[in-house]
């Protein structure tokens, strides 16, 4: 059992990073595996100077192929475990992150995008959406949390590890490289404090006892040998994650319920649409806000009822279009026309969505 | 709603993120809102590094801002990378003895300081960003001196205790610095 460093509610002003390695701590995380790269380096920081207070375990891998697979063996092993990355480090990870779907272990991962291709950028962008919703040779059997600042980074980074054990499909804290290394007050707290248990974590292997006798023998499966033997158990895991979905899609809503232009942004693009809605709406303007939290599973139904009730939709975010793709196939029918503000790896400003808006109440989007 | 949005750049190695550093975290010490993003790229030393600060007394929505209410360039880089955070109600502050232009953007108003020139000179190279600190709470007036006193204890307090006239030298960088926005202002 892992020492919790939170014991009552504590407001503190941290960096990004820093707030997750207080969170999975806070989440009673037991073991961190990752290797370095920027703009994400201080989760392990941090996590390696709280470590001696925290009675947990670390160990820095060779890269981020061995990072993803020893968290795998961590939580094999019964370990609360998890790592994360960004950029670079997350393409190469997702082999691991594959295995982790098709044998159902609850990987958590956070990852804060930097700009992409490649090396690119080591700063920002919101570039691997797609990447961490549906990288690996899968289908996304993943739940991704998009989250738009400290509280946020310190309430889904706990939520993640409960996320997983629960339904066993990979989770994510998809972040970015400002939310990493910027630096805001944000209020700490024990979970149990909120009424949030965590859910125990059992080994897959190394169980105590004996195998036939005090314990059933355990078969993990990562290769299988007919077509449609693999079929057959990809079905089953559709069917849970649908399931799962309708309890975990989560989204949030701001001045919706009259907005003719509505504003579609995950992450910490939303927070910069908060900021261009209440200008907007000083105009006299009426715009609105959908977030998807979950970006992966969407929150179809309450996304489908915003788009229908707006006149027009703006998709806008630091890439050039990850989400709206996502989105646009789950709006599938409906005839709300959009348009787009997309800056590859580039954060969208206040100032750049209110003049968008003003743009399309002037001239309304035809697509 | 009062938000104060800061730009403060120049090269790798001036200090400018430990300036924003201590200045947000008078901020917070003063119980304001801020939020303090650092941008940098992957030199140790070289290349343009830039802090993009907010100070405010309501909770703060976007972390990156289109203009900065005040824009602080520290070298020649600094003003072809930052201009374009500057508009017609914005103040630049610039350095006179590290620059060897003059920025050229249309801004409410622009300050010449030559605060590199007074660090070597009257007192250390390495209080510099100190006294462009200075320059910017006074530029700014969104915080008090004694924050920024404070905000100083708790990043150098340590070295202070080891050298105390570590702490004169910072205090004397910081008003020299006020001093000069008080003497463009005549």
């Amino acid at each position: 059992m892992v020492n919790k460093l939170i014991k009552e509610d504590t407001k503190m002003f941290l960096t990004g990073n820093e707030v997750l390695a207080y969170a999975a701590n806070a989440a009673e995380a037991e073991f961190m595996y990752g290797y370095p790269i920027t703009p994400q380096n201080e989760i392990m920081h941090t996590w390696c100077k709280l470590l001696p207070k925290m009675d947990a375990g670390f160990l820095q891998t060779e890269d981020e192929i061995s990072a993803g697979f020893s968290t795998i063996g961590g939580i094999l092993a019964g370990k609360r475990a998890f790592t994360a990355t960004a950029g670079p480090g997350n393409v190469i990870m997702q082999d691991a992150q594959s295995m982790a779907e098709m044998m159902r272990i609850p990987f958590v991962c956070a990852v804060m995008q930097r700009g992409g291709p490649s090396t690119a950028t080591v700063i920002y962008a919101q570039q691997e959406t797609r990447l961490t919703c549906f990288g690996g040779n899968g289908e996304g059997f993943r739940i991704v949390y998009s989250t738009a600042g400290h509280q946020d980074l310190y309430d889904y980074m706990i939520k993640a590890f409960n996320t997983a054990w629960t339904y066993k499909f990979p989770t994510y804290v998809l972040a970015d490289g400002y939310q990493g290394k910027m630096r805001e007050p944000v209020m700490l707290y024990d979970p149990a404090s909120r009424g949030i248990n965590m859910v125990p974590v059992t080994p897959y292997l190394l169980g105590e006892g004996e195998i036939g006798k005090d314990r059933k023998s355990v078969h993990l499966r990562n290769t299988y040998n007919m077509e449609e033997e693999l079929m057959e158990v990809l079905e089953g895991y559709q069917a849970d994650y649908d399931k799962m979905a309708e309890s975990v899609a989560e989204s949030y809503e701001y001045m919706t319920d009259d907005a003719e232009i509505l504003v579609i942004a995950h992450g910490i693009v939303a927070r910069s649409a908060m900021t261009a809605i209440d200008e907007l709406r000083a105009k006299g303007i009426k715009a609105g806000l959908f977030r998807p939290i979950t970006i992966r599973p969407l929150d179809v139904k309450s996304m489908r009822s915003a788009v229908s009730k707006a006149k027009q939709v703006l998709f806008t975010e630091s890439a050039n279009g990850q989400l709206a793709q996502m989105c646009l196939e789950k709006l599938y029918g409906l005839t709300t026309p959009y348009s787009t503000l997309f800056k590859m790896g580039v954060g969208v400003t206040g100032d750049d969505i209110v003049n968008k808006v003003e743009e399309m109440s002037k001239q309304p989007a035809t697509v | 709603m009062s938000r104060t949005k800061m730009v403060l750049a120049g090269e790798g190695g001036q200090g400018v993120q430990s300036v924003a550093k201590i200045l947000v975290e008078a901020g917070y010490e003063a119980g304001k809102q801020v939020l303090y993003i650092p941008n940098f790229g992957v030199e140790q030393r070289g290349g343009v590094s830039i802090a993009f600060c907010q100070i405010a007394d309501e909770k703060i929505g976007e972390p990156r801002f289109a203009k900065g209410d005040i824009v602080i360039m520290l070298s020649d880089r600094a003003i072809d990378r930052c201009e374009t955070y500057v508009d017609e109600n914005s103040t630049v502050v610039y350095d006179t003895s590290v620059c060897t232009k003059k920025p050229t953007c249309k801004c409410k108003k622009i300050i010449g300081v030559d605060a590199n020139k007074i660090a070597n000179e009257k007192l250390s190279a390495r209080v510099f960003n100190i006294i462009v600190l200075g320059v910017l709470l006074a530029a700014t007036n969104v915080l008090k001196l004694d924050d920024i006193k404070n905000a100083m204890e708790l990043a150098l307090g340590k070295k202070f205790a080891v050298k105390p006239e570590l702490r004169e030298l910072n205090h004397k960088a910081l008003e020299m610095g006020m001093e000069l926005v008080c003497q463009s202002a005549v």
